[in-house]
């Protein structure tokens, strides 16, 4: 059909040529928008490492991170009771919240009905969006009188309120469950069928295929969720802050009020006046927290592209 | 007689038994770990439900805060909003209605829930208008829900424009280069950053270095940069989805790489990127640690319903927190219970909202 052939004159310019002034703006606005993610990190970054190390270099290293005395009042800077109630805590939360998660998404991936887990994702990424403060407020409820008790019963009167490491682990467990196993979930999913099959073709039954045969193929992605968690655990401030007791120093035992990096940076923050050797100490600590979680998630990064390579 | 089964027939394997044990150890683990998030979560809405939800037959007095009532019109569109779409969607006879007779039934259920919220926002459920109270019994969170909306909206407009600017970047503009490695590292960073340190970096910059003191302004910028990595993220899956073939064919039409981003891709991915917005939203509801170091924990009672983002001020997980480990009001665990459900109950919406908005 030549005769279609549109025979309006033609501009010797195509139109976009005649546009073109909205080509580079585009690009430059997109860019700075870009350029602005890359300042405001560096910005997070440098002012805490800034005020971070001045409180490092004065205190030193050796200090800041073995002293087990942690009185900014009188010029004591010990962190290790900081250190070692996030390590703890965050590790019970670990054993206590990530490994359940992990084998209920095993099961609920590879050996329940398609509704079953649909409803688990559901539920679950429900759970990993309800506010930290409305799990610290039930732990607070529900989990400290219960554990006032069993600290009763195990430790008599060394165990007065029941605020410590072990509601603190069993929340921060809570917590960090519903992430674990959404993470794990999309892990076991992502697994090829022909292992599956494979498995079954040589005569294995599902759930000897699921722990033999998935769960092998798929844990670089089980040991990232389960980093991820420790972070998130490590990171968790005020519903730990409700629960744990804020006492400086180190636990007798799982009972004992005691504190973290976290609810100590929030609770003294306020009180210290900038400037001073107390606030330069807390930026410290929030620097040891954020260098912590930063080598972790980077750590998972590289653990999670090894396996897609 | 009868021959013996073959040992591997049904039922008859070696070490069945073993595996039978690990099958109802994952079921009594799984079931038991979803069990406990629904008693928890329903027990919430149970015990906190009743308070935030109840509606009064005798009007709720005005505190004299300015402002209050253009935050009563609103909380009543909201509130009889959602309560004539719930009636709307769950009302059996809808799906006999032709499309047209449905429509009208839409626009006089609208010109109702705006009648309803001109007439009757003073029946409110009283928990959601009333003055939160310090040492007495009694108090609401009227304005930590106006400081939540208020700090959400303000994110949002931060967030939006800079996460979807830098998506657009990174998948339509980036070349390989070490500017775009680092802004991946800055977003991994970023993205791994706990809330506190945040939290931390916006009480060194407004409170400290600006002296601006605690203001809804600057939590919000905090929650903003927080949010940041995830819109990106979010806004650059979306738009990857982007059919290939469309971007191609309005390229080969002759239009700039801008007109078919603006034509074409962003039209195509919106869905995904609001819901990314509607994501980033929850999250500023449900974030304490950086409003705290940054909004402050107190409302104050002149400014409680201003428009003005400079005002100081807690948001409802904020004071779910106060109330518990500061305030000194008797009913606490009524209060806390009450502010708890709103919170679950708005987290839950913005979660379907988004699911929605994603699967679309």
């Amino acid at each position: 059909m030549s005769a279609e052939v549109s025979l309006l004159p033609v501009s010797s310019d195509p139109p976009h040529r005649r546009r073109s002034f909205g080509e580079p703006l585009a690009r430059l606005v997109f860019t700075f928008a870009a350029l602005l993610v890359l300042l405001s990190t560096l910005m997070v970054l440098g002012f805490l490492a800034q005020r971070g190390l001045i409180g490092l270099w004065a205190i030193g290293p050796a200090e800041l991170l073995l002293g087990a005395d942690w009185r900014p009042e009188l010029g004591r800077f010990g962190g290790r009771p900081l250190l070692f109630g996030t390590a703890v805590s965050a590790a019970l939360a670990l054993l206590l919240g990530g490994a359940p998660a992990v084998l209920a998404a095993i099961y609920s991936v590879e050996l329940a009905p398609a509704p079953a887990r649909r409803a688990m994702e559901r539920l679950m990424a429900l759970a990993a969006a309800v506010p930290s403060v409305v799990y610290g407020w039930l732990a607070l409820v529900h989990l400290v009188p219960a554990a006032a008790q069993v600290g009763g019963v195990l430790y008599g009167d060394g165990a007065p309120g029941g605020e410590g490491l072990a509601v603190s682990g069993v929340l921060l467990g809570l917590m960090i469950g519903p992430t674990v196993f959404l993470l794990s979930a999309s892990a076991f999913a992502k697994v090829p069928k022909d292992l599956r099959e494979a498995s079954l073709a040589l005569g294995a039954s599902p759930l000897h295929g699921a722990l033999y045969v998935v769960f092998p193929a798929a844990w670089r992605g089980v040991v990232g969720a389960l980093l991820l968690g420790f972070a998130r655990a490590a990171g968790e401030t005020m519903a730990v802050q409700m629960v744990i007791g804020g006492a400086r120093q180190l636990p007798l035992h799982l009972f004992t009020p005691t504190t973290t990096i976290a609810t100590q940076l929030v609770a003294d923050m306020q009180n210290a006046r900038p400037g001073t050797l107390a606030s330069d100490a807390l930026y410290a600590m929030a620097l040891v927290l954020l260098v912590f979680s930063a080598l972790l998630v980077v750590f998972t990064r590289r653990l999670l592209l090894g396996g897609q390579k | 007689m009868k021959a013996a089964a073959h040992p591997l027939a049904r039922g008859q394997r070696p070490g069945l038994g073993q595996e039978r044990a690990w099958h109802i150890f994952l079921w009594a683990n799984t079931f038991g770990l979803g069990a406990l998030f629904v008693v928890a979560i329903a027990s919430l809405l149970w015990k906190g439900g009743a308070k935030a939800t109840f509606l009064t037959w005798y009007p709720t007095p005005l505190s004299g805060a300015p402002g209050e009532q253009g935050m009563r019109v609103l909380l009543g569109l909201c509130f009889y909003g959602v309560l004539g779409w719930g009636v709307f969607r769950l009302w059996p006879g809808r799906a006999r209605l032709s499309a047209g007779r449905q429509r009208h039934l839409q626009l006089a259920l609208i010109a109702l829930v705006v009648m309803a919220a001109l007439a009757f926002n003073d029946h409110l459920p009283r928990f959601l208008l009333l003055m939160p109270k310090e040492g007495s019994a009694g108090g609401g969170v009227g304005p930590m829900l106006w400081n939540t909306v208020t700090a959400a909206v303000v994110s949002g407009l931060v967030t939006l424009p800079i996460g979807v600017g830098a998506a657009l970047y990174l998948r339509y503009y980036a070349r390989p280069s070490p500017i775009l490695s680092a802004l991946r590292v800055a977003l991994d960073t970023l993205a791994s950053l706990p809330s506190i340190v945040y939290g931390l970096f916006g009480f060194l910059i407004f409170v400290v270095q600006l002296r601006a003191g605690y203001s809804i302004l600057a939590g919000a910028l905090v929650l903003g940069l927080l949010n940041l990595p995830l819109v990106v993220s979010v806004s650059e899956e979306s738009l990857a989805s982007v059919p290939r073939a469309l971007e191609e064919a309005s390229l080969a039409l002759g239009a700039t790489t801008a007109q078919t981003i603006f034509r074409v891709s962003l039209p195509v991915a919106w869905n995904g990127i609001l819901s990314a917005l509607v994501l980033s939203t929850g999250r500023v509801f449900a974030e304490s640690a950086p409003l705290i170091m940054t909004a402050g924990t107190t409302v104050s009672r002149v400014q409680a319903y201003a428009w003005d983002p400079s005002r100081g001020g807690a948001t409802l997980a904020v004071h779910l927190w106060y109330v518990n480990n500061v305030g000194l009001s008797p009913d606490r665990a009524e209060v806390s219970a009450a502010t708890a459900a709103v919170l679950v109950m708005l987290i839950a919406l913005t979660n379907t909202l988004a699911e929605r908005l994603r699967r679309r």
